[in-house]
């Protein structure tokens, strides 16, 4: 669990994104690494702006970027592709698309045959609890159903890394907990590596194999924390609290960092 | 909830009541103030008391116009009826096989919007009517006026479908591509049925547009009459009543076609899921 | 066996198809040949030209100098001018308000007694243009000829050629009213005017109608107005409305011109009368629009044609009554040149292009279509 495996899942170096928008550059990441070996499930935090999101994209090849090395399997990642699965905040579900369907849409893109299409989709809408939902359009479910298709959707296409941004982030608080178990549900069934970002440190702790903390803008990494903690784990045990302290802290850091940066110019 | 029409129709009719009330109270209202109107210019003999007919004389030129021929044309209100809607439809069929990937074009590159956008902009201020002379006869009397009304829906269907277009959630976008999609796999399964449903706003706009301009494309020329001829015609003769009774039936005919659009973007949307 | 079979069914087939076909051209050659309709579509009188140009209609009958034009223009032909149709037909009419007739104007001055006096006016300016067409030689035809180049904005050959196939007369005499009886009876038959619309406006027939709308007191008064010195309504001038560029109509451009009054005067100001155009735009577009604005009070006495005067004033008891007339003849059928059109027969199958059915034109057209023996169909 120490990320330096011979031939980790996710692997980045010294990665560099800078955004320019007209006469104005914005550094978002600066000297970012980080490795992921398989099947970890890996929680990114930060203060707001300091580049999670950003990481994410560049992953899941939405964005390029400015320098540094970003591998997948080994693969040096130049555009989007079905072996990055990508579960967004806002679930990004498409509207006219049946449950069953918008989970198809990988295997359609694929033009995998209808029958093995019906197969694999009945798999994942079984594994994510929509059973009964398959004809239901997105309008008809609730937050956390979607959220269930966004995720059932990525996975069908049976990618290597599953890249989850704030996926929970707008699910009010019971939900939100349910989901994090099911998620872990759906984790251990299918053991891919999720690199997951949160602005929870609660939820980090809860889900996370292993904690990383990132700077302020430009982003790199600031901390690194494995989580022994044994699942499922107890929210209201001294080793989860004190887990959580020592997160809490370190971003409190950071984020009085950001603030004061906020306050004085570049 | 109900598979039953009419029991749907009489729940509907039930939960809705005092609109429709309302509805049928605003229209008798406005027939009792035109007929009190009419009554008043024809007790002073006023000079233009044929220009205001009582609306029971326009109530039985309407009939009449459906159950007798013009002599002349040898046409009743059926015929004209079908003229303009031959018309409306071969217009809108033009208007949407060029306006739908005009639109889609426009709103997708840069660079199209960049060559289209200026001619757009040019002629579409202009109003379809002011063509008509020039379209009578460089396209004739057949496709003069059909291209009037073409032109009347164009606009509308182009605009929407671009603002549709330029409207894709970027989000929706960048979850294709994570799903391995290309860029004309975006295009067939993302950007085209996102703008769907703006189209058919596009084309209940436009076809609203298509009737104005009917009217007066079929008043400058035409083979077969028209509605817009037999109000133009019987205007001209100062046959008011008939006139009117011309102008009830594009009325009816106008909220019938946009109805109907509206019937299929509703189900289209429904169906889509995106209502 | 089977092949014989076969070849059997086959010159039975072609035998049996052949004298059938033999049978059909020998038996039609004895029938009287088919006639065929001839064709109408309306359309603006303007547009008319461009479409006979790019064969969108085969002809059309228009009025003046809408015919000329054409054919000067060598876009067309004429086929036959509308005096050939009916001679001395109607056509312009010069119409006054009976608001206008009842009108006090205050000092012994009434719309009736300045409706005189502009039909007096009127009556010069007709019978100086009748003298001028009978002189082409003279100065004053060459004056005519430079008013209707200004009037209608047409070249100077097209307004002679125009002037040379209508006349102008002010006389509402036999033929007149025989022609606006016989007009006014068409528009019945055509469905243009309801024959209900009679009784409502008072009328029992339609000689009555005739009757009634066509006044000629103010004909009949004309010796008796007498030149004034001064403009009697110089605040109240008469609002006269004709149409834009109708050659039909130029008395009234021929009564407003100084030149032709002998001097500085022009005819209505020797007969005292201060006019004024009701259009703000130099004229109105058509007949019907001129009515409308009889009907919304903005006009006192107008040049038109006589068919949207009798219809709008049935149909929609427009308060207006003819006081005299303005031309008559005047509109022409132009076919198509070089494309064998030489008579009405000759128009089967073609189709015209009419103003609209309310017009004098389609029941010129019509009349003459009818007495070749073919029938008037619309386009379809
Ligand atoms: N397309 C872009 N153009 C310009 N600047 C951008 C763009 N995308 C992100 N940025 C900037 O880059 C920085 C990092 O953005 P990013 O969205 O990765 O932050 P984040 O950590 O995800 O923030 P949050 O916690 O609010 O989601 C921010 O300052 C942001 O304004
Ligand atoms: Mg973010």
């Amino acid at each position: 669990m120490d990320g330096h495996e011979v031939n980790p899942c996710i692997d980045i170096q010294d990665l560099f994104k800078t955004f320019v928008k007209g006469r104005k550059e914005v550094r978002a990441l600066a000297n970012f690494s980080l490795a992921v070996p398989d099947a970890q499930f890996v929680c990114l935090l930060g203060p707001s702006g300091c580049g999670k999101t950003t990481v994410l994209r560049i992953l899941a090849g939405l964005e390029t970027k400015s320098g540094g090395m970003v591998k997948v399997k080994g693969r040096e990642v130049s555009r989007a592709g079905s072996d990055r699965g990508m579960v967004f905040q806002e679930f990004a579900l498409f509207p006219w698309r049946t449950v069953r369907k918008n989970i198809e849409f990988g295997l359609e893109i694929r033009n995998m045959p209808e029958t093995e299409r019906r197969k694999l989709s009945s798999k994942y809408i079984d594994l994510v609890g929509l059973g009964g939902f398959e004809d239901a359009h997105p309008k008809e479910l609730s937050g956390g159903m979607k959220q269930r298709v966004g995720i059932a959707r990525a996975l069908a296409n049976e990618p290597a890394v599953l890249l989850m941004d704030e996926p929970f982030g707008s699910l009010d608080a019971q939900t939100r907990n349910l989901m994090q178990k099911e998620l872990l549900r759906i984790w251990s069934a299918t053991r891919k590596t999720i690199l997951f970002v949160t602005h929870s440190v609660d939820e980090a702790v809860f889900l996370a194999d292993r904690i990383v903390v990132m700077t302020a803008r430009p982003g790199k990494v600031r901390e690194d924390i494995a989580v022994d903690l044994p699942r499922p784990r107890d929210r209201t045990s001294s080793d989860f609290i004190s887990v959580r302290g020592r997160v809490l802290a370190e971003l409190d850091e950071e984020f009085e960092k950001a603030r004061a940066k906020e306050l004085s110019p570049d | 909830m109900t598979n039953d029409p009419l029991k749907a129709l009489n729940k509907k009719l039930k939960d809705n009541w005092t609109q429709y009330l309302l509805a049928v109270i605003s229209i008798a209202v406005f027939i009792a103030a035109w007929h009190l109107y009419a009554a008043y210019l024809h007790e002073n003999d006023s000079g233009y008391q044929g220009y205001i007919p009582y609306p029971l004389d326009v109530a039985e030129a309407l009939v009449d116009s459906f159950r007798y021929e013009d002599p002349n044309l040898g046409l009743t209100m059926f015929d004209h009826i079908a003229a303009s809607l031959e018309r409306i439809l071969l217009g809108f069929v033009i208007a949407i096989v060029i306006a739908v990937p005009l639109g889609l074009l426009m709103g997708t590159f840069r660079k199209a919007d960049a060559v289209g956008r200026p001619i757009v902009e040019l002629i579409r201020p202009i109003p379809p009517l002011a063509w008509i002379p020039i379209f009578i006869v460089v396209l004739g009397m057949l496709w003069g006026p059909v291209a009037i009304v073409a032109l009347g829906i164009f606009f509308p269907v182009l605009l929407n479908v671009m603002f549709g277009v330029r409207s894709v959630e970027p989000t929706l976008m960048d979850a294709a591509k994570t799903l391995g999609a290309n860029r004309s796999q975006m295009f067939l399964k993302v950007v085209l049925p996102f703008t769907t449903p703006y189209l058919m706003t596009g084309v209940k706009v436009g076809l609203g547009i298509g009737w104005m301009c009917i009217v007066a494309a079929e008043m400058v020329g035409n083979y077969g009459g028209g509605v817009g001829y037999f109000i133009k015609d019987t205007a001209d003769v100062g046959a008011f009543e008939y006139m009117y009774a011309g102008m009830i039936v594009i009325g009816l005919l106008g909220i019938l076609t946009t109805g109907v659009a509206g019937l299929i973007e509703g189900r289209l949307s429904r169906w889509m899921g995106m209502k | 066996m089977e092949r014989n079979v076969l070849y059997a069914i086959v010159v039975a087939a072609i035998v049996i198809v052949s004298s059938a076909a033999a049978v059909y051209v020998l038996t039609g050659d004895d029938e009287p040949k088919e006639k065929y309709p001839v064709y109408f579509v309306t359309m603006g009188v303007s547009s008319m030209k461009g479409a006979l140009a790019s064969g969108e209609i085969d002809g059309f009958i228009a009025w003046e100098p809408f015919g000329s034009e054409a054919i000067l223009e060598d876009l067309g032909e004429p086929l036959i001018w509308s005096g050939e149709i009916m001679p001395n037909h109607p056509c312009c009419v010069v119409v006054a308000s009976t608001d206008y007739l009842e009108l006090d104007l205050g000092g012994g001055l009434t719309g009736a007694s300045m409706t005189s006096r502009f039909v007096k006016a009127h009556i010069e300016a007709t019978s100086w243009m009748v003298d001028a067409l009978d002189d082409k030689d003279s100065a004053n035809y060459t004056l005519l000829v430079e008013l209707g180049v200004q009037f209608t904005g047409k070249s100077e050959a097209i307004v002679e050629s125009a002037l040379d196939h209508m006349k102008y007369g002010y006389e509402m005499d036999q033929t007149f009213m025989e022609g606006i009886t016989n007009f006014t009876e068409m528009f019945i038959v055509g469905g243009a005017i309801s024959e209900d619309k009679l009784a409502i406006g008072g009328y029992e027939d339609v000689d009555d109608f005739v009757d009634q709308y066509t006044n000629e007191t103010f004909l009949d008064a004309e010796s008796a107005v007498q030149p004034s010195d001064v403009i009697l309504n110089p605040d109240d001038p008469v609002r006269i409305g004709f149409l834009k560029s109708d050659i039909h109509e130029l008395a009234q451009w021929v009564a407003q011109n100084t030149t032709v009054g002998g001097g500085a005067k022009s005819l209505f100001e020797t007969y005292g009368v201060n006019v004024v155009n009701a259009s703000a735009v130099g004229g109105y577009a058509s007949g019907p629009e001129e009515m409308d604005k009889f009907a919304a009070g903005e006009v006192d006495i107008g040049y038109l044609g006589c068919a949207p005067a009798i219809q709008k004033h049935l149909n929609a008891q427009v308060h207006t009554v003819i006081v005299a007339q303005a031309n008559s003849e005047g509109s022409a059928i132009v076919v198509e040149a070089d494309a064998g059109i030489e008579s009405i027969d000759d128009l089967q199958n073609k189709t015209i292009a009419v103003p609209s059915t309310g017009t004098i034109q389609f029941v010129l057209l019509k009349r003459a279509v009818n007495d070749e023996g073919l029938e008037l169909k619309l386009k379809t």
